[in-house]
């Protein structure tokens, strides 16, 4: 070891240290492994719900109907060869215990379903009447039905036909053509082109557990390459983003995290050509990292996937103390020394960190509260490793490692013009975003998810070519049971009725259209008549006609029974009829509880004038149904996180001012660290703009970072020095520091996952900023004054 | 009708047909699907009357309608239904046009299977087209040429619920008569006058 011949002292006892230091460090990393969850629910990450409305979109977005919903394309093979295997697929699909159901349009897909509505249908049909059932309504149902079996589609409708001649299986089956689904080609789904197959699973699995999505996406291309390997598959939908974002995030955390601490290693090596000093480097970084992310698995009952993704970053900033002590320790001198030399500014700069990171600490966000925890305890930890537990290890002795020189930026100093630039851009920036807000703040929920950017777009595709309504837009209902809310659900039919039909909605769906309310059903069937009257009503309708006159025994058998259904207690329609049926799990994803009431979702497509809507519904009596725009609420709920998140900052930098103050014990000190910093802040935000980029949340995060270490930076800068050496030696330590800095949050920006890639660019662009700002507005003479004490 | 009377039917009129293709066969002028097909697709662009009767079990008698068939090459039929009741149904490209009741109604033909298989029944028995009739339909002639039967039984399996069979016959190039046999055992026979 290059360090150790100047080691005072019996070597054994810095061994001795050494191992006591690796033994301890052993240890958390045992309870770590022992105790450390890791879970990857994106709603972690999503703003906290306060309103019922909120909380209904979360519930929707983690497990409601949408949420399980799986679009699958097929394509790269001939029409032919599509429809068989799409025909195929959702045969086995349907068996598969990953799925629900499998729809792919096809007929004989939803016998068992038909069956269940014809079996129902004189309490489900919205076109009941008595007329119907009267000689003359009859006469007219007859006279159709005598015509359509003369056409040459007849036989489509004959085995239908004697079971209900006055047509109200259809009537139920006509409303649920929303005019929004696929084109059919050969009998199942088809992109307008022809090209793409289409199906819809519907997962057992919730949309946020990506662990069983990703089984189902599995079973998908099992089936598939099982029956047409020659097949490929799109898959898509929020379960599919979920299962893809948590492979994407552990890939991208684990390589990204590993090449950058590769290249730094690297670095540190060719910087300092000492395994020693490498080796004191990396371990407050190591503590630091392992209590952080202890903290917060103790806090937190688990470390969310992008937490630990974004603990990698933290490298970034905590191997600064240690470079920065080691750094500025002189030739000869003991570390011991120099770490009381250096307190104040090391205290200041971790201290800085740990405020701008409290602000996200005491986000009401889980997943940013985490980030905070960890940042803070990280910083903390690494930071007091540095000032204490390194010159321990150390001892009496120097380290000896080599010292390059980096050359000095003086040529920057020596003309005022260069700072009095940036200063005219820095105010130019302001000025630019304070007129271009708030366009600048993404205000989509969609945008903040971690799924990347290419996916959301085929997503999107699909949904269009399939004409899949997006279902962001519907009608809630409340009761306080199951029936109260299907009652409240059927009062509000009349007005959508009413906006379709002057289509200023494009389409509804009504789970009442498949469950009426108990009032409803038993409605409908008092409409039929008494058996011996429609038996007498049927005879002389039939009169006349070419039919045999026991042609419609089955409709009289069936409408006697569906009479007597009427008398009893209970509705003959429940959930459970639809059992194992599409409708079955579409009805359990439409009728939810929450808060203890019930909840009926009408799904809406195409809305055109959301606020009227809102103002009719809440008309219609009894008024327990409500517009709900999931879009809009989480735009509502990302701007109150995006207010809560700058007034924290806000603290925070306030906080910050006035610990630079104390700390410094001068006003114009502090702003000289802090004027940096806060430009490096301005100047990122001012070119992720121009770049076309959306605030989210996570550039907040960011941006929070790129506080600290530009603080960090300037503090380092600040430091008076006296003599050239030290000048040298600190050029030197911020050579080191931007440079690990830049290396890590650079391999971040490469990710393709939007959050790690929005931290990784910003905070790269930050510290580059940060450092640029730092040395352009650095003091110019930056030797202590000869006699002054410091 | 009872399947005794059919196959009482049936069976002199086959041996009459085997006894005429023998003859043909003896001409030395043999009669195959493609030269049946042939004649069909060199038969003038027509448009003829016709009857139908739809002969079901629900029914006491059979329902008789009337109307006008045309076609035009390449893909243009038209069955216009004039009594009992005014109907149209019109196949182009790629759609069937239904016209009834004063309402118009446009279906994609690729939608369904069994819609595509009846559209290629009827262009591929008027135009002459074996290719499209092969593409639904697996295929047996009997008969020669002044008096053939084609059978078309549906490929599909889908079409094959509703259709066991349709059986065109004629003379050279005019079609004379259709029959759709339904799986359920009803049946409907268009003549042509």
């Amino acid at each position: 070891m290059a360090g150790k011949k100047t080691i005072a002292g019996p070597s054994n006892h810095a061994v001795a240290r050494y191992l006591l230091t690796f033994f301890c460090f052993a240890l958390l990393a045992l309870h770590a492994a022992r105790t450390i969850r890791v879970e990857s629910d994106f709603t972690a990450f999503l703003p906290p719900s306060t309103t019922p409305e909120e909380r209904l979109l979360i519930a929707q977005l983690r497990d409601g109907l949408v949420s399980r919903l799986m679009l699958v394309a097929l394509q790269d093979a001939d029409e032919k060869t599509l429809a068989r295997a799409s025909r195929q697929l959702a045969e086995r699909l349907g068996r598969a215990p990953e799925f629900d159901y499998a729809a792919n349009g096809s007929l004989d897909q939803f016998v068992a379903q038909g069956q269940v509505l014809m079996r129902y249908r004189y309490a489900l049909s919205p076109a009941m009447s008595a007329e119907k059932f009267s000689e003359p309504g009859l006469r007219t149902a007859l006279e159709e039905q005598l015509a359509q079996m003369a056409s040459p589609f007849g036989a489509l409708s004959r085995s239908i036909m004697v079971r209900d001649p006055t047509g109200e299986f259809l009537a139920i089956v006509r409303q649920f053509d929303s005019g929004a689904m696929p084109s059919l080609r050969h009998g199942v789904w088809f992109s307008a082109d022809g090209k793409r197959a289409f199906l819809i699973a519907q997962t057992r699995a919730p949309g946020f557990d990506s662990e069983r999505q990703g089984l189902a996406m599995a079973a998908v291309r099992q089936a598939l390459s099982a029956d047409s390997p020659q097949i490929n598959a799109i898959l898509t939908g929020p379960g599919v983003f979920a299962a893809e974002s948590r492979r994407q995030i552990r890939h991208d955390a684990e390589r990204l995290s590993l090449l950058s601490a590769l290249v730094i290693l690297a670095m540190l090596a060719y910087v300092y050509r000492s395994p020693q000093a490498v080796l004191l480097v990396a371990i407050p970084v190591a503590f630091g990292l392992l209590v952080g992310v202890l903290l917060v698995n103790a806090l937190f009952g688990s470390v969310h996937a992008i937490t630990l993704g974004f603990a990698a970053t933290l490298i970034g900033e905590a191997v600064d103390y240690p470079s920065y002590l080691l750094l500025n320790t002189a030739a000869g001198e003991a570390t011991r020394v120099a770490a009381r030399r250096l307190r104040v500014t090391l205290a200041l700069a971790v201290l800085s960190t740990v405020v701008s990171a409290l602000a996200l600490t005491l986000s009401s966000f889980k997943g940013l509260a985490q980030l905070g925890a960890l940042t803070m305890t990280g910083v903390l930890v690494a930071g007091l490793v540095t000032q204490f537990l390194i010159p321990w290890l150390l001892g009496d002795g120097a380290l000896a490692f080599r010292r390059p020189t980096v050359p000095t930026l003086d040529f920057l100093a020596r003309s005022r013009w260069p700072a009095v630039i940036a200063a005219l851009v820095v105010a130019a920036a302001v000025g630019w975003l304070a007129y271009q807000h708030p366009a600048w703040w993404q205000r989509d929920l969609a945008a903040i998810s971690p799924v990347p950017l290419q996916m959301r777009l085929q997503d999107a595709e699909l949904r269009r070519e399939m004409g899949a309504p997006e279902v962001s837009v519907f009608v809630a209902s409340r009761g306080n049971s199951v029936e109260g809310a299907l009652r409240a659900a059927d009062s509000v039919l009349p007005v959508l009725q009413r906006w379709k039909r002057e289509q200023r909605i494009r389409s509804f769906d009504s789970p009442v259209w498949y469950l009426p309310a108990p009032e409803t059903q038993f409605e409908r069937l008092r409409l039929l008549p008494a058996p011996a009257a429609l038996e007498l009503n049927l005879a002389r309708a039939l009169k006349g006609l070419a039919f045999r006159p026991d042609a419609f025994k089955p409709f009289v058998e069936e409408a006697a029974a569906a009479r007597r259904e009427a008398e009893l207690a209970v509705p003959p329609i429940s959930l459970s009829s639809f059992a194992g049926t599409p409708l079955g799990a579409r009805l359990n994803a439409l009728i939810v509880q929450l808060d203890g009431q019930w909840l009926v979702l009408t799904p809406l497509g195409g809305v055109t004038d959301p606020e009227k809507l809102a103002q009719d519904l809440a008309a219609a009596p009894p008024g327990a149904s409500q517009l709900v725009d999931l879009k809009r609420v989480s735009a509502d709920m990302v701007d109150g996180f995006r207010r809560e998140a700058l007034s924290q900052a806000g603290w925070g930098a306030v906080l910050i001012l006035l610990l630079l103050v104390a700390g410094l014990r001068s006003v114009k000190r502090a702003l000289h660290v802090a004027l940096p910093a806060g430009a490096a802040l301005v100047g990122t935000v001012a070119v992720l703009v121009a770049l076309g980029e959306q605030l989210s949340v996570f550039h907040l995060v960011a941006l929070l970072l790129v506080l600290g270490i530009g603080l960090n930076y300037a503090l380092f800068f600040e430091r008076l020095a006296v003599d050239e050496v030290e000048l040298s030696r600190t050029r030197l330590a911020l050579a080191v520091c931007s440079t690990s800095t830049v290396v890590t949050f650079g391999f971040l920006a490469l990710s393709s996952t939007p959050v790690l890639h929005a931290i990784g660019f910003t905070v790269a662009l930050g510290a580059i900023l940060a450092l640029s700002m730092s040395a352009l507005w650095a003091r110019r003479n930056r030797l202590v004054p000869t006699g002054a004490v410091r | 009708m009872s399947m005794i009377g059919r196959v009482r039917f049936v069976v002199p009129f086959l041996a009459l047909l085997l006894s005429l293709v023998a003859a043909r066969v003896a001409c030395a002028d043999s009669f195959d699907l493609m030269r049946l097909m042939q004649l069909l697709s060199a038969a003038p662009v027509a448009e003829v009357a016709f009857t139908e009767r739809k002969y079901s079990s629900l029914l006491s008698e059979p329902v008789v309608s009337s109307g006008k068939l045309s076609y035009r090459r390449p893909d243009f039929v038209e069955k216009f239904v004039e009594t009992p009741r005014r109907e149209r149904y019109r196949f182009a490209g790629d759609e069937l046009l239904l016209l009834r009741n004063g309402e118009e109604k446009r279906i994609p033909l690729s939608s369904r299977p069994l819609l595509s298989a009846f559209a290629a029944s009827l262009r591929g028995v008027l135009g002459g087209d074996l290719a499209l009739l092969r593409d639904h339909y697996q295929l047996a002639l009997q008969g020669s040429e002044p008096a053939w039967v084609l059978e078309l039984t549906p490929l599909d399996e889908e079409t094959g619920r509703y259709v066991s069979r349709i059986v065109v016959s004629g003379h050279a190039g005019r079609i004379e008569q259709i029959e759709v046999r339904e799986s359920s055992g009803d049946r409907s026979v268009l003549q042509v006058r």
